[in-house]
């Protein structure tokens, strides 16, 4: 069972080279000719140093497109036409399982014909070279975002291509997206990933680290997310990161969204060591979108308010056609400028919404809960605890595919539509922590008329996408 | 006796919700549902059709690679000997499609039914109970039984 300690240099090394052979473009990795092409990029591409000297949330959305002079016009368009301050490359399923032959046949056919076969770009098929001429076309750092539980090769090519930040990490990447990787396994093929960011870090190129706050992105409740986003920043640091942004995704309620994300910066700051800088990245809603632009946009609207009074250091934003795969570029742009009308016109106000202090010293108690469960379960070692409580169920998250989780727990919204536990399993959470979420969901089952049930879930789960919050059922439907 | 249906998500595909969901909704309605999962391959679903005597296979798939992933599909199911209802269901293209015109290729591909991602399982359901000729009353006697 893998430890929470840092990779020797050797050993990084000796694992390099065996993943070389994966695939051929893996051979075209040189670590200093990849310093020195870092080292050339003006202030203006380096992602670290743009995000953590902004003075206001810097929006990035997501896209990719298999072809690359399709991806540098999509990004280019994202730059100009959306505003976006950081861009992204969203990596295709494919390569996200290291299929990269069935890689190879998708963007070969999105070659031959109008349609895109892919849903992202193959970064490990273009290889090193072509990841550079995306850096050198476009005027904004570029991150790449993806899902892959083993993204050794990925980091390897698309950092020596350029990129200096990368999204993800052995829980985030593990539990929402996968079904048989284990956490040891990747853990450890983490440690890697991380260890080369350090790598890049010792040498004068920070390259930011992202873990994927959302997580299964359904109805996640905020303690959850957090506490996997300190265990990820831990590990990261211990391998060398520097640069470290924790993410959140919007449930949609106002207040428990504005908690959930000055829990995340104050208990990002408190876990996380000294020489790392912390950030903090709110992602718009992850759930089922309405299938109508116009109500989309309204769902959009409501993430750039509660960014501006949040305030993270990043958002990422959604299309208006999201309930529909990949956006057009007039769509994803429509997104951007969406979230930022509503942060300038509500940034400046002195908004005030009761209840955020006590949300917040609810969520930061839960957390400190899981956090002190995992610390017990690996008598002090992050990476082993982690696995073991993720063994006992003391850690879960809901709606996991992954065989490494549990699964149990079950959310609901409560009577105001804040994310509530409704089922538990085995999570490390207090009695007097599940009352108050037992009392809550308890005056929302009785006003409806109706049992706590999987019905009340699977209503949450479409309520957003029906136009609604709250899953309403029965007699109170009307008021 | 209740009918056995199997769920999964196909390819490398891991949006989980909606099979959940679907899951439950086919269980309360009085089928044996074997739900594969996410990241099913074709030959898992052939080979959990075959060992348990399943009557209909689901295949969901949210992230756009539907088409690469069901190429050849009803080929393996045919040579495996079995007579089975099919349906596709999810977001089926990368793109902004057309989806008559999505339903219309996976039509082509041979499946029975193509549903798009915004389907209530109750419709799946009742398509469902007309294709494996169950009338509503039979499927809750099973539950019942079951």
């Amino acid at each position: 069972m893998p430890r929470d300690q840092r990779l020797a240099g050797e050993e990084l090394q000796r694992l390099a080279n065996g993943l070389r052979d994966e695939w051929h473009t893996g051979r075209e990795v040189d670590f200093e000719e990849a310093i020195a092409f870092h080292e050339s990029l003006p202030p203006g591409k380096q992602f670290a140093p743009v995000l953590e000297s902004a003075d206001r949330p810097l929006l990035q959305p997501r896209a990719g497109v298999p072809c690359l002079e399709a991806q540098i016009d999509l990004l280019r368009y994202l730059e100009q036409q959306g505003g976006a301050d950081l861009l992204p490359t969203t990596i295709d399923s494919y390569t996200r399982d290291n299929e990269y032959e069935k890689a190879e046949e998708g963007l070969a056919a999105s070659r031959n014909s109008d349609e895109d076969a892919l849903n992202g770009f193959p970064a490990v098929n273009h290889g090193v070279e072509d990841c550079r001429r995306l850096v050198r076309a476009l005027d904004t750092p570029i991150e790449v975002r993806h899902g892959t539980p083993d993204a050794r090769l990925l980091a390897m090519v698309t950092l020596a291509g350029g990129f200096q930040s990368f999204e993800g990490g052995p829980i985030s990447y593990n539990i929402p997206y996968t079904k048989g990787h284990s956490l040891e396994e990747t853990i450890t093929h983490w440690q890697f990933v991380d260890r080369l960011c350090g790598a890049y870090a010792e040498r004068g190129v920070v390259v930011n680290r992202e873990p994927f706050g959302p997580l299964t992105g359904t109805l996640v409740p905020p303690a959850i997310a957090i506490a996997v986003m300190l265990v990820e920043g831990l590990l990261a640091a211990t391998q060398g990161v520097r640069s470290l942004t924790l993410g959140y995704g919007q449930v949609g309620n106002v207040v428990q969204d504005v908690a959930a994300l000055r829990a995340l910066g104050a208990l990002g700051e408190e876990y996380l060591p000294d020489d790392v800088t912390v950030t903090t990245v709110f992602h718009e809603w992850m759930g089922g979108f309405p299938p109508d632009e116009a109500r989309a946009s309204g769902v959009i609207g409501l993430g750039g308010v509660t960014a501006a009074v949040a305030r993270p250091d990043k958002v990422i934003t959604k299309s208006p056609q999201e309930f529909q795969g990949v956006p057009t570029k007039e769509a994803n742009a429509a997104g951007l400028r969406t979230t930022r009308q509503l942060i300038d016109m509500t940034i400046e106000q002195d908004i005030d919404l009761a209840g955020i202090d006590e949300e917040q010293r609810l969520i930061e108690q839960t957390t400190r809960a899981l956090m002190d469960a995992i610390d017990r379960h690996g008598d002090g070692d992050v990476a082993q605890g982690v696995i073991r409580a993720f063994e006992s169920g003391a850690m879960d998250v809901p709606f996991a595919p992954s065989d490494a989780a549990a699964g149990a727990v079950l959310p609901a919204r409560d009577d105001d539509g804040r994310v509530r536990m409704f089922e538990f399993g085995d999570l490390a959470v207090p009695d007097e922590i599940r009352e108050i979420h037992e009392n809550k969901l308890g005056k929302r089952a009785e006003r409806e008329g109706r049992a706590q049930s999987f019905q009340m879930v699977a209503d949450d789960v479409d309520a957003i996408s029906d136009g609604k919050l709250i899953g309403r059922r029965g007699e109170t439907d009307a008021d | 006796m209740p009918r056995t249906v199997i769920l999964g998500v196909i390819g490398s595909d891991a949006h989980v919700v909606g099979i959940t969901i679907l899951e439950q909704a086919l269980s309360a309605a009085g089928f044996d549902v074997v739900n594969l999962g996410v990241k099913t391959s074709q030959a898992d679903f052939v080979d959990a059709a075959q060992s348990h005597d399943a009557e209909a296979v689901l295949v969901s798939s949210l992230y756009g690679h539907a088409r690469q992933d069901c190429e050849g599909f009803h080929d393996r199911i045919a040579d495996a000997g079995l007579d089975v209802c099919t349906y596709v269901g999810g977001n089926l293209a990368v793109g902004q499609d057309e989806f008559e015109q999505t339903r219309e290729r996976f039509r082509e591909m041979g499946f029975d039914r193509v549903f798009d991602a915004e389907t209530d399982p109750q419709e799946a359901i009742a398509a469902l109970r007309q294709d494996l000729q169950l009338t509503a009353r039979e499927a809750e006697r099973a539950r019942v039984d079951s």
